[in-house]
């Protein structure tokens, strides 16, 4: 019963990210635009990482290489990187304040950011390190509202 | 990673999914949607009647710019056809909406309202009321997909308005950057030059406007000039767009 409640609240949470993500932006608001689809997979890991693992992280960067339509195996390796991440460090963050838990998600995607373009400048192909500190800050913004959403949706038990 | 970067075999894949998301880009659209709707709406009366009046002289100048246009083009087939040099191509065009843009920030992609029913086809050009914005990449039924000419994986052969020197104009996945490649640094070009596009390649019909030479920068040893470019489009902004269907039928000079 609980894990189909889940279900359906992390098929509604990612749809809402899809729609985020596919939302026309101009100017540099598209460049400096979160990466939604990771922040709700970060979320869910977080709040319950005995549920949500490696698997599930690897899974929405499947749908995320078919949305944003990266190469297959792209998105898959940052979420499933960031995923393990979060798992590692899971269990130290419920003595975090949300302050320092929006720092410690700037902070992974930083990691995971600085990868990517890493890989990217490997290839000779454009890297968008430029944008990374902006896409941090305004990842660290949208945070409490994904973590309130997601808590909304799936309160802990007990 | 492999499969996808050098076979095809992903494509059915990618396009079954483009017609599952298209819905989802419609959504996505819904606050641009109800932003443009308001503003229309909050506009006062007199603001619209004297745009009004304005588009309305805009109108009459194009119109009496184009029979010029029209008999240049006609004194223009003559002289050619007395040379027995080949005939100018004519455009027709077909206006199009944008409905989506690329997720991905470094892929410079857009999805339009046009497809394989309205005769849109792989390669074709599309434009924007400033300039050149990219060609088509994929084709569905109802909607396309076109690559811009901003995407790192571009290039779009250009050649200087003012004498004709040409280029290959590369994309930097940058909206407002583009890159001229193999100007050998005793080339006539100067910043604040037109670019249109050659027409070489056979893909961009001639003349079209590319963007303007922003920076020239000469490197000790290097064996051309690093030139940046500012694209003419407005690639980011521009939601109503033209097809261009390109053929050699003199005749048919009107817009779709």
């Amino acid at each position: 019963m609980e894990s189909s409640n889940h279900g359906i609240a992390v098929s509604v949470t990612i749809l809402l990210a899809v729609i985020l993500s596919l939302m026309p932006l101009s100017g540099d608001w598209i460049v400096w635009k979160p990466n939604f689809l990771l922040l709700v997979m970060l979320a869910w890991v977080l709040r319950w990482p005995d549920e949500f693992g490696v698997f599930f992280s690897a899974a929405v960067g499947l749908l995320a290489d078919i949305i944003l339509r990266t190469a297959i195996g792209h998105s898959i390796l940052i979420f499933a990187l960031c995923g393990s991440i979060v798992i590692l460090v899971g269990r130290w963050t419920k003595y975090l304040s949300p302050l320092q838990r929006m720092l410690m998600v700037a902070m992974i995607l930083g990691l995971t950011g600085l990868l990517e373009a890493g890989v990217y400048m490997l290839y000779g192909r454009p890297s968008g390190i430029e944008q990374l500190p902006m896409k941090m800050v305004l990842s660290m913004l949208a945070w409490p509202i994904i973590e309130r959403l997601v808590i909304r949706f799936a309160p802990r038990r007990g | 990673m492999l499969v996808n970067g050098f076979t095809p075999w992903l494509k059915p894949v990618y396009s079954a999914v483009d017609d599952l998301v298209r819905p989802l880009y419609w959504v996505a659209s819904v606050p641009l949607r109800v932003q443009e709707w308001s503003a229309n709406k909050a506009t006062p009366r007199s603001e619209i009647e004297a745009d009004n009046q304005r588009l309305l002289k805009e109108s009459l100048v194009y119109h009496g710019q184009l029979q010029r246009m029209s008999d240049l083009a006609a004194e223009n087939l003559r002289l050619r056809r007395l040379l027995n040099a080949t005939e100018l191509l004519q455009d027709n065009v077909l206006v199009t909406e944008v409905i989506g843009v690329s997720a991905n920030p470094l892929r410079h992609t857009l999805t339009i309202d046009r497809g394989s029913r309205d005769g849109v086809f792989i390669g074709q050009p599309l434009l924007d009321a400033e300039g050149l914005m990219g060609q088509i990449i994929e084709v569905h039924e109802r909607h396309s997909t076109a690559l811009l000419i901003t995407d790192s994986a571009h290039s779009l052969p250009v050649q200087v308005l003012r004498n004709g020197v040409r280029s290959i104009a590369e994309g930097t996945s940058d909206y407002n950057l583009l890159s001229l490649k193999f100007v050998s640094s005793t080339a006539d070009i100067r910043e604040g030059d037109k670019l249109v596009s050659s027409g070489l390649g056979g893909l961009y019909p001639v003349g079209y406007p590319v963007g303007t030479v922003t920076s020239i920068v000469s490197e000790a040893g290097e064996n051309f000039l690093k030139i940046d470019v500012d694209p003419s489009a407005e690639l980011d902004r521009s939601r109503h767009l033209l097809l261009l269907f390109t053929s050699r039928d003199s005749d048919s000079d009107t817009a779709k």
